[in-house]
């Protein structure tokens, strides 16, 4: 009795909180479906009265959205795929080794973590320019970008890999396995989990990442749908819904990969690939 | 069983930093023996052993395998297999996969290499299961899995690193007979680490006693039981384990007398200086239960345990006095024990380098 009072009460609070949290998300979609003076309406509606679909169309249309979509898509998997590939191995090297070297190198990594984008673009921007690598301004933003993931793709990397024990590597070595070959074949293919569940946090990170897009990237043609959502805004904003209606095409692929993939997603994090 | 040398270590060492793991180890093994590496945790065993796999690099003294100097060999070149305690298979691969994993990385023809494994199944008892994944098996089932990697190969030797530990217990007295008539078919030669004297007692040719990176003593089984050459070896080896008694040779030199109530004299059948103080050694089950008027030692009894096919009996002294009698004992607590025991049973150590005497 007590314990199922217990567990609807808990319940109870996690979907309040779930609401407060998804509730935005809500309200985006509802509005960009409201009319213009349904918008400013008080008291609000929660419900639009006379549903507008026709502005996603609209919007996709309006400053040629596709490209936008295209240039995040370009960004976020030239992010994951280069840091899937260095962060892996570094992950490796820190999970398999324990020395001071290693824990130097840890407390570093996750300094890395603590600096904020809009303090690091400036110098950023000043070595990109005077490597030339402004004049290919989506390369530099996923390098840019890569840099401000590793750590914690390494992180997360390191303890999947932890989590595969040596012996198992030692047993290929031994049964006729290169050093390498047993990290190929036995310690990558069950961290495996891990490191797909880390890879698709980073390409959701970057795919909504804004400050160093809008910094490198001048030509409108080259920049993401995070700085296309920021060419909407200005002093006199009122075409709410039309903002309103490009982030949620730009959110829902997402949300979609984020749904299909939650469970994933969740084991990855929480459990090794063991067991 | 040739007397051919196997695995042949020359003054081996190996540092950890500071720490002086592996400590002038010379071993000979002989093609085809089975030798038991043991002694507590923490002693070099373990390190030996996957020394001689490669997965530890020495920092002294030569290593040979089958004639063939093996110090920096990386362990793919060195053709030994390794049974490791957590079995290590390779969970993402089904049991045929992990048997013939070696094989693959051979090259060996598919058809071919799943032949063997159907074999190695087949001795070892794991036909109906080469289809499953190594989580889908029980302890037992692993551990054969683990060998049947080991025997498909058909390698120099045959490294074992405590491969029964996580077994329970009926299981393990069954593995290890299971192990030796493995061995005995296969002919090859092994090499196990375990902590536990009675695997190696029960095991192997050859024991290999080690402490603190240093081999204590090394010798066939019933050799360390009979002839311990120090009294760590004596303590280890044997099990209830030995009792030790400070004791002082009498003056006439053919006699100690032992350091507990009642001033109690065992005569020797040898003599030393006399005088000198000397650790005694009494093994419980060397030790019989007699008349008290005869007997050499009367001791207060203490505990009485009994399993039914044998008993223990504890004296109530300092140090205690352990005594295994077979089947069922009167005493009981309280009482007063008579105990002798025949000359050539006395083990003696010397108090300062604890080296038998």
């Amino acid at each position: 009795m007590t314990t199922t009072w217990t567990q609807r009460g808990l319940l109870l609070a996690a979907l309040t909180l779930a609401a407060l949290y998804l509730f935005p998300l809500y309200w985006m979609y509802v509005t960009s479906l409201k009319t213009g003076s349904e918008i400013f309406a008080t008291p609000p509606a929660f419900v639009p009265i006379d549903p507008q679909w026709g502005v996603f169309q609209y919007v996709w249309g309006l400053r040629g959205m596709g490209r936008f979509l295209w240039n995040s898509v370009v960004i976020a998997t030239g992010t994951m795929v280069l840091t899937a590939i260095l962060g892996t191995g570094c992950a490796y090297v820190l999970a398999r080794y324990r020395n001071i070297w290693i824990d130097i190198a840890l407390f570093l990594v996750l300094m890395l973590q603590v600096l904020p984008a809009s303090l690091m673009i400036t110098p950023i921007f000043v070595g990109f320019s005077q490597l030339g690598l402004l004049d290919t301004p989506r390369f530099a933003v996923i390098l840019a970008l890569t840099a401000k993931t590793m750590p914690f793709f390494v992180i997360l990397v390191r303890a999947t890999f932890m989590s595969v024990p040596s012996e198992l590597e030692e047993a290929a070595l031994v049964d006729g396995n290169s050093r390498i070959g047993a990290f190929w074949f036995v310690a990558l293919p069950l961290a495996r989990n891990g490191i797909l569940v880390s890879a698709i946090l980073i390409f959701m990170q970057a795919f909504g990442e804004f400050v160093y897009s809008k910094s490198i990237i001048q030509a409108v043609d080259l920049q993401p749908a995070s700085v296309g959502l920021n060419a909407f805004m200005g002093p006199n904003t009122t075409e709410w819904n039309n903002i309103m209606a490009y982030a949620s095409i730009y959110v829902t692929p997402i949300l979609a990969i984020f749904v299909l993939l939650q469970r994933r997603i969740v084991s990855g994090l929480t459990s090794g690939a063991l067991k | 069983m040739s007397n051919e040398a196997q695995i042949e270590l020359v003054g081996v060492d190996k540092h950890y930093g500071q720490f002086h793991a592996l400590k002038d180890i010379s071993l000979t093994i002989e093609k085809g023996a089975f030798v038991a590496l043991v002694g507590p945790s923490g002693c070099g065993k373990s390190t030996l052993l996957r020394s001689l796999a490669g997965l530890e690099s020495i920092t002294g003294g030569t290593m040979k395998i089958a004639g063939e100097v093996m110090n920096g060999v990386p362990p793919r070149k060195r053709d030994v297999a390794m049974v490791f305690q957590s079995y290590a298979l390779y969970p993402h691969m089904r049991v045929a996969e992990n048997l013939t994993y070696s094989l693959r990385l051979k090259g060996t023809p598919k058809d071919q290499a799943l032949k063997a494994a159907e074999d190695v199944a087949r001795t070892t008892g794991l036909s109906q299961l080469l289809g499953r994944f190594p989580r889908q098996l029980s302890g037992g089932q692993r551990q054969r899995v683990a060998m049947g990697r080991a025997i498909i190969r058909h390698p120099k030797a045959f490294l074992f690193d405590e491969p029964l530990s996580n077994l329970d217990a009926a299981l393990r007295v069954h593995m290890r007979k299971e192990i030796r008539a493995l061995h005995d078919r296969l002919g090859a030669t092994s090499v196990y680490v375990t902590h536990d004297q009675v695997e190696a007692m029960t095991m192997a040719d050859h024991v290999v006693v080690m402490r603190d990176g240093v081999i204590e003593q090394q010798g066939r089984p019933l050799d360390l039981y009979d002839k311990p050459a120090s009294r760590f070896v004596a303590g280890f080896i044997g099990s209830p384990a030995m009792n030790f008694v400070p004791a002082t040779v009498s003056e006439d030199g053919q006699g100690i007398v032992l350091d507990l109530p009642g001033a109690s004299r065992l005569s020797l059948g040898r003599s030393l200086e006399p005088g000198r103080n000397v650790s005694a050694g009494l093994r419980p089950e060397h030790l019989t239960v007699t008349q008290t008027q005869e007997a050499a030692l009367r001791l207060p009894v203490g505990v009485v345990e009994s399993t039914g096919s044998v008993t223990y009996i504890s004296s109530d002294t300092d140090p205690e006095i352990t005594v295994v009698v077979h089947g069922r004992s009167p005493l009981s607590a309280g009482d007063t024990m008579g105990l002798s025991i025949a000359p050539e049973n006395i083990h003696l150590f010397d108090v300062e380098s604890d080296r038998a005497i």
